[in-house]
């Protein structure tokens, strides 16, 4: 399975759709994937884990500087990472993830999309 | 006659144009008389057919037609070099001739070239010879030379059209200079394929720098007689000037349109290196033979400075090429680790060696991607069939690798070196497609055969219309000191890697005795096995295990998993192993102890992130008290089965600045186990995690109690192929029979 990080838009809102094994090899990627999202200087990103057929803790470690960097940027940043989906969100409920940034079961249950839907 | 394709131009036809006795034709142009004489009696032995002409009579002897002060002066010349003496300017009949000589078969040739009809450039331009001889010194690439070179023959000799041509390797050749009359179509890029100038004329302009044909529509002079009587052959004709050419040759200048034309050799380091071609088409053209003479010594001037301009133009590159090597391997050198990285994101980049477009580099399995390249997934393939096919330097690559073709665009030309080390490394450039339109000077693919009565032979084309050819799937041609740098910073890597490689041997050794237990103590009461499966890619992981005594009794056991593998997370395992040693002495619990561990990361190691369980047993009593953060469950086996303690999480360490771990107690008692274990063991089950947890847990529900049997059982039944560094742990509870020797 190839590793690839996707520029696109998820409920409208900039998105970094992650593909393949997320780990010590493939990190880099995410991180320069990041590093570009970031200088573009949006409100909130989201990170896509729905096609992350693995992540190790390393992976895990990025998300984790991920985090940071948003946060350092002032910049509001999701992970979507389906319950169905078990490997990589078991993972991430391991390592407790949720607790340095808020995880999401689907891209509805982020709050901006709320903001979105409001008549 | 028959018309037929050049591949099907039969073999006869051309070896009959190769026989053609181009040296030893037997005629000579009608523009001078040739009379062959012996020395020093000056006895006429060979005489073209045209010398009564000429001398108004028969010529027995040169004393019959020469003055006695030319005589003196003839003879005078003889006894040097005959091409200083050339041409003699002498009077014949009340006219000027230019006496041009030199030795053949055993004779004096001597040519009487009358000064009457010569165009004349006139004595301002010779005037002017060392201000072009220093024009020509004076350029600095090949195409100012060849620019100045053509403009300054015209000059001189007045052809319509002067071109430089220079021959590539299989003798085609192209037109790269040029100068020519206002009103002609340029022929400057126009290329000219092999078969117009036959490998036997090519021979004689390697020693014969100059040929003239003032009127290509002359009829040719016989000599007489025919055959020399001194050899029995035809007289010698190669280094004559008045040399009759050959009908083929004149025929393909007939049909260009030229009616005179000249051409001058360009000789690199004894080898033909191009021409330069004068054509004129208005009439008959014939310059003097002291303009010749000048063009001809422009002509060996250029010669002799072409290999320094052509050395000249290489140099600029190879120059830029071997400063990039030098910065690079000094990159390597700085930087033994990390050369992925370093190769890939430094100031200077593997891509920054030579010119292309991208750059593959794969060190210890691992690719990296710079500029424009194919997509990752044809990369490895593509190189690997270009290594297999034993070319890994094509400026073609679908010619090599048919299943390439769809990525001209990025990888029209690869160059690729293995990095040695048996780790299938390697580097790699890539080239994009350079669509090329070689322009022939008419279709180089249909030249004809003619049927004579000697049977069939090669007629010169009739056609010189251009004719374009795209030239597809190619890039620029990889140079020499290109291929050279590029295997000199794949060697480059290779020793790095080698010296790294003692080096760590010697590091690792250091690291595993600070990092793991070169044997489990004893602790009174219970019984401990451990197991430690190193990954064969990596020895030193991220992962630890430890066993603490604590003051009151108690023992604290240590599972961690730093994130990340190699040295890097080595150097953070051992200050986490040993900061948290320190923290599990002072601190009240497992819980408290983790919170300072966290802090640790949170303030020298930002950035880090770990997961570890502190498992702290008192032997005692069986009371055991469980933090866990964010590791994998301890997993707690009964008689009656096996469970994970869901209890007493918190996040992984290095996720919040303070963490707050929570605890959990459970209570050992008769054959119940605590096994630790790192995520190498389960996290690559076919079906993921959550999976590899299940069969853990059934097997050890049914594993023996023994706690190295247990984990002999869990090994062989999980069977961790891929070996992230795992440690495992099987942490019985007090063993009934050691219970009962506990001490009190």
């Amino acid at each position: 399975m190839l590793f690839d990080v996707e520029r696109t838009t998820l409920a409208g809102r900039p998105s970094l759709t992650v593909r393949g094994e997320l780990d010590l090899a493939t990190a880099p990627q995410l991180a320069e994937a990041v590093d570009a999202q970031l200088a573009a200087g949006p409100e909130a990103f989201l990170v896509d884990l729905t096609h992350t057929v693995f992540m190790d803790s390393s992976g895990a470690r990025e998300l984790a500087r991920t985090a940071r960097k948003a946060l350092a940027a002032g910049v509001g940043m999701h992970v979507l990472a389906p319950h169905r989906h078990g490997a990589v969100r078991l993972t991430i409920d391991l390592l407790e993830l949720g607790s340095a940034m808020p995880i999401v079961d689907s891209a509805a249950a982020i709050g901006f999309v709320e903001r979105d839907a409001t008549p | 006659m028959s018309d037929t394709d050049a591949g099907a131009v039969p073999d006869e036809a051309l070896l009959r144009c190769a026989d053609e006795p181009i040296a030893v034709p037997g005629a000579v142009q009608p523009h001078g008389v040739l009379l062959a004489v012996t020395e020093p009696d000056f006895d006429v032995v060979v005489a073209s057919a045209n010398a009564a002409e000429l001398f108004g009579r028969a010529v027995e002897t040169l004393d019959q037609v020469l003055g006695g002060v030319d005589l003196g002066a003839l003879r005078a010349g003889l006894a040097g070099d005959l091409a200083e003496v050339s041409p003699l300017r002498v009077q014949v009949a009340g006219a000027d001739v230019d006496l041009v000589l030199h030795r053949a078969d055993g004779l004096l040739l001597t040519e009487w070239e009358p000064v009457r009809g010569a165009e004349q450039a006139g004595a301002a331009w010779h005037r002017r010879l060392p201000t072009v001889l220093q024009r020509l010194s004076a350029t600095a690439t090949l195409d100012e030379l060849t620019a100045v070179l053509a403009r300054d023959v015209r000059t001189v000799t007045g052809f319509d059209r002067v071109m430089v041509y220079r021959f590539d390797a299989e003798w085609n050749g192209e037109v790269i200079a040029e100068a020519r009359r206002d009103g002609l179509e340029p022929f400057l890029g126009l290329r000219f394929p092999a078969s117009d100038i036959p490998a036997q004329a090519r021979a004689l302009y390697a020693t014969n720098w100059m040929r003239i044909i003032p009127d290509a529509g002359y009829r040719p002079i016989p000599l007489d007689p025919a055959v020399t009587p001194s050899t029995g052959r035809p007289l010698d004709l190669s280094g004559a000037m008045l040399r009759s050419v050959s009908p083929v040759h004149l025929e393909y200048l007939a049909n260009m349109g030229v009616v005179s034309s000249m051409s001058i050799s360009l000789i690199d380091d004894g080898r033909l290196w191009g021409l330069i071609a004068c054509h004129h088409y208005a009439g008959p053209h014939r310059p003097s033979y002291a303009d010749r003479v000048a063009a001809e010594f422009l002509g060996r001037t250029a010669s002799l400075l072409l290999p320094t301009t052509i050395v000249a133009g290489e140099q600029t590159g190879i120059v830029e090429v071997a400063h990039r090597q030098a910065q690079l391997a000094a990159v390597v050198g700085r930087t033994p680790r990390e050369l992925s990285a370093a190769l890939a994101d430094g100031d200077v980049t593997a891509l920054d060696l030579l010119p292309a477009g991208g750059a593959a580099v794969r060190l210890n399995g691992q690719l990296r991607l710079l500029g424009t390249t194919p997509p990752a997934d044809r990369v490895e393939p593509l190189v690997r069939a270009l290594l297999a096919a034993g070319t890994p330097v094509t400026d073609a690559v679908s010619r090599v690798v048919p299943g390439g073709a769809d990525l001209a665009a990025t990888a029209s030309g690869v160059l690729a070196v293995e990095v040695p080390g048996g780790r299938d490394d390697f580097l790699a450039w890539f080239r994009p497609e350079t669509i090329r339109e070689v322009t022939w000077g008419g279709n180089p693919y249909a030249s004809k055969t003619a049927q004579t009565d000697a049977g069939p032979r090669l007629s010169p084309r009739r056609s010189f219309e251009a004719w374009s050819e795209t030239v597809r799937e190619t890039a620029q041609p990889w140079r020499e000191h290109e291929v050279a740098a590029a295997r000199a910073l794949a060697g480059d890597l290779a020793d790095a890697a080698l010296s790294r490689a003692a080096e760590d041997d010697r590091l690792i050794t250091a690291l595993q005795r600070t990092l793991l237990l070169e044997e489990l103590p004893k602790v009174a009461g219970v019984a401990l096995a451990a197991r430690y499966l190193p990954s064969a890619d990596d020895v030193v992981g991220g992962d630890w295990y430890d066993l603490v005594p604590l003051p009151g009794g108690a023992v604290s056991l240590v599972l961690g998993d730093v994130a990340g593998h190699g040295l890097a997370a080595a150097a953070v395992t051992a200050q986490l192993r040993h900061a948290l040693r320190a923290h599990l002495l002072r601190a009240p619990g497992p819980g408290a102890a983790l919170d300072g561990l966290n802090e640790v990361i949170a303030a020298l190691l930002p950035g880090e992130m770990a997961t570890a369980v502190v498992v702290q047993l008192d032997p005692a009593t069986g009371e055991v008290v469980v933090a866990n953060a964010g590791h994998l469950p301890v997993l707690h086996a009964t008689p009656s089965g096996a469970e994970f303690l869901a209890d007493g999480r918190g996040p992984a360490l290095g996720l919040l600045d303070a963490a707050g771990y929570r605890e959990t107690r459970v209570r050992l008692s008769g054959e119940d186990r605590l096994l630790l274990f790192s995520d190498g063991l389960v996290e690559r089950g076919r079906d993921g995690l959550a999976s590899g947890l299940e069969k853990l847990r059934a097997a050890a529900a049914a594993a023996p109690a023994e706690p190295q049997a247990l984990l002999d059982a869990v090994l062989a039944a999980l069977d961790p192929r891929r070996p992230t560094t795992s440690p495992c742990w099987a942490s019985p509870g007090p063993d009934r029979r050691a219970g009962g020797r506990r001490p009190v």
